[in-house]
């Protein structure tokens, strides 16, 4: 929780959007390798413990460092090359997408597909109804012979 | 939902599953599908594997990450290990990588069927002997342009910055049926426009008399002596939690699981190739985004994926385009969070995302590793990473020439850059490698064709060397990579190796035409 704080945009804590990206989040770490999602799992605790050994925090683990010093070490951590880095960066990466999956937080940056793709879906289907149609049918229509060019 | 007859899920399963047929396919994207239509309708028995689940047009939405976890392996996120890592994306649902790919269909190039004949002896593979299953793969998948009503404004700014340079640019070939141009072509198609296998292949099969079996994994092929005997499974429940087992004995069996699961299945099936090839000389089309901002509206969500290809520079192995990206997966490859990231995503729908597709020189490989899995492994050549970053170069003078403010690069650490003459300055300090962004949905060569046992997992027809009985039947047989979309490439061989299993088979089941065909 205190990660997704700390690297989606303000609006998380603001619109009391936690749980709903933690949610998401779990379903994503559910649908991964289980290898990954091992890794992915001791990474986030690594991450939190990790803190401890990060000079500002004075030996407290991430989740109990207030805001600025958090975000100082989160900014180290994604900078860092190598193994390390490379899974902080993946869980960054899950958790703002899974930020950006809200469908509130897609339409604040303009992002609203359901109507566009209901209005296009409509124009497909009023300019080229027939085509579309035979083309379908067409599907299980017999061929000029199995594996005939 | 309406399943289709001749489908099973795993809900519809209670108990061990016992089968018999002439022909097994492991997979049902391009190659299994394409394999299972051809077959059934020469009469054969066939049975279809998949091991995702059945998700027909109408469950497709815009939620990215919803598409994400159910329709692609480990939610979208293979990682091939190096220096560099590269990330990959495997469609993992009925239809395969088809459901979830931009839908761009074209033929394999000329140059790359001579490669592969020269090199690994290759017979039947010439543009004319190819050209009559690409125009019925063509044909089949309604491939052609797309209508111009579709075309969203970020492809026809790459397009124009393509032109201000003087470069060549081709409307992208597309398997569509009008394409409305939702751009959600990587979450499924919402109107079934995009003729992936999900609605051509795989119900042409199923209306033909194949049965299919949805989340279902197979977890070994079986044999007798040298030859195949069939394959062993399990239904997979949800959460992933094991469900029934499943058994289907077979003379014929067909891996099309692509170019990782294939040769990651021979492999835990104990499988060998006698030229130590499987596994090996994976290619996979290194991929990086550009992100260019614009000073207004863009709206890129709007208009089809990917309407254009640059291809001014193909002969160094490089293909440009512009692809959107949903809200989701553009805020997780960019190199900000927080206030900043909030900040750079409320600019969403002024952004255009735009990148090189290369072709590579470098290999590398799948192995499975006890406890972990199957695990694959990349390493970025110096020769490729040079070309990664002259594609970058090149996508971001385009993009500048449209009219991009900013642009930010795939390279960690990279400054944001405002101008061409920054861009040239920053590239002409060399780019470590080890800082590109690199990812791939075009996996290939893990299980190649050669005439020479030696060289080759299989023969010219995707025949197992050595294994009578066994085929392939994805990109796993491609010798080297096709250096453009490969999908119509996969169609059109197993077009073309369904017509030669068919008439091998009228000689002697279940073995190789190889075996039996004393004039190729």
């Amino acid at each position: 929780m205190r990660l997704a704080e700390v690297v989606c945009p303000p609006g998380l804590r603001g619109h009391h959007r936690t749980d709903r990206v933690l949610a998401e989040f779990e379903l994503v770490l559910g649908a991964s390798a289980p290898a990954a999602r091992k890794a992915l799992s001791a990474a986030i605790i690594a991450l939190d413990q990790g803190a401890r050994l990060y000079p500002r925090s004075r030996g407290r683990r991430f989740t109990r460092l207030d805001d600025q010093t958090a975000e100082a070490y989160i900014r180290v951590l994604l900078a860092r090359r190598g193994i390390a880095g490379e899974l902080a960066r993946r869980i960054k990466a899950f958790v703002v997408m899974c930020y950006y999956e809200l469908p509130v937080v897609q339409r604040e940056i303009g992002y609203d597909p359901a109507p566009y793709i209901a209005a296009v879906s409509r124009r497909r289907l009023a300019s080229y109804g027939p085509a579309i149609r035979a083309g379908q049918a067409a599907v299980t229509a017999p061929d000029p012979g199995p594996g005939q060019p | 939902m309406n399943v289709p007859s001749g489908l099973t899920r795993q809900a519809d399963v209670t108990g061990e599953v016992r089968l018999e047929c002439d022909t097994v396919i492991v997979g049902s994207g391009a190659g299994g599908a394409t394999m299972a239509a051809e077959l059934a309708e020469a009469g054969l028995d066939v049975v279809l594997i998949e091991e995702g689940g059945y998700h027909p047009t109408e469950s497709f939405t815009a939620a990215s990450v919803r598409a994400l976890r159910t329709l692609y392996r480990d939610s979208g996120a293979g990682l091939a290990m190096g220096r560099p890592s590269v990330l990959f994306a495997e469609g993992r649902c009925v239809g395969g990588s088809t459901v979830v790919n931009g839908g761009m269909s074209w033929r394999t190039p000329a140059d790359v069927l001579e490669r592969w004949a020269a090199d690994e002896g290759v017979g039947g593979i010439s543009e004319q002997d190819m050209d009559p299953y690409f125009a019925r793969a063509e044909s089949r998948h309604s491939v052609g342009l797309q209508d111009p009503e579709t075309i969203g404004r970020d492809s026809e700014l790459l397009k124009a910055g393509a032109a201000a340079q003087g470069w060549a640019v081709v409307p992208n070939r597309r398997n569509q049926l009008h394409c409305a141009g939702t751009n959600n072509c990587t979450s499924g198609c919402p109107t079934g426009a995009k003729r992936s296998m999900l609605v051509t292949s795989v119900p042409r099969a199923l209306a033909l008399g194949a049965r299919l079996f949805a989340d279902c994994r197979v977890d070994r092929i079986t044999r007798a002596g040298r030859a195949v005997t069939g394959v062993t499974g399990h239904f997979v429940r949800p959460g992933g939690r094991r469900g029934p087992e499943l058994s289907v004995r077979a003379n014929t069996v067909i891996a099309a699981g692509g170019a990782i699961q294939t040769p990651a299945l021979m492999a835990r099936s104990g499988l060998r190739s006698a030229s130590g090839q499987l596994g090996r000389n994976l290619s996979l089309h290194p991929n990086a985004n550009v992100i260019a901002f614009f000073d207004s509206d863009v709206t890129g969500w709007q208009g089809v994926h990917q309407a254009f290809q640059i291809r001014e520079f193909m002969t160094e192995g490089l293909v440009l385009t512009a692809q959107n990206l949903a809200p989701p997966m553009l805020a997780a490859i960019v190199p900000t969070y927080g206030r900043e990231l909030g900040e750079l995503m409320a600019d969403y729908n002024r952004i255009v995302t735009a990148g090189p597709l290369v072709t590579d020189t470098g290999t590398g490989r799948v192995r499975n590793i006890p406890g972990l899995g199957t695990q694959v492994f990349y390493q970025l050549t110096d020769v490729d990473a040079a070309r990664v970053v002259r594609g970058v170069e090149l996508t971001a003078q385009a993009l500048f020439a449209a009219g991009a403010g900013r642009i930010l690069l795939p390279f960690t650490g990279a400054p944001e850059i405002r101008s061409s003459g920054q861009l040239r300055s920053l590239l002409a300090r060399p780019v470590p490698k080890r800082s590109i962004q690199l990812y791939s949905i075009h996996l290939m060569g893990t299980a190649r064709m050669s005439e020479d046992p030696r060289r080759g997992v299989t023969d010219s027809y995707g025949a197992f060397h050595g294994v009578p009985g066994l085929f392939v039947a994805d990109a796993s047989l491609f010798p080297g990579p096709t250096g453009i979309n490969p999908m119509e490439t996969v169609i059109a061989l197993a077009m073309r190796n369904a017509r030669y299993l068919i008439d091998g088979r009228d000689r002697r089941p279940g073995v190789s035409p190889s075996e039996t065909t004393s004039d190729r």
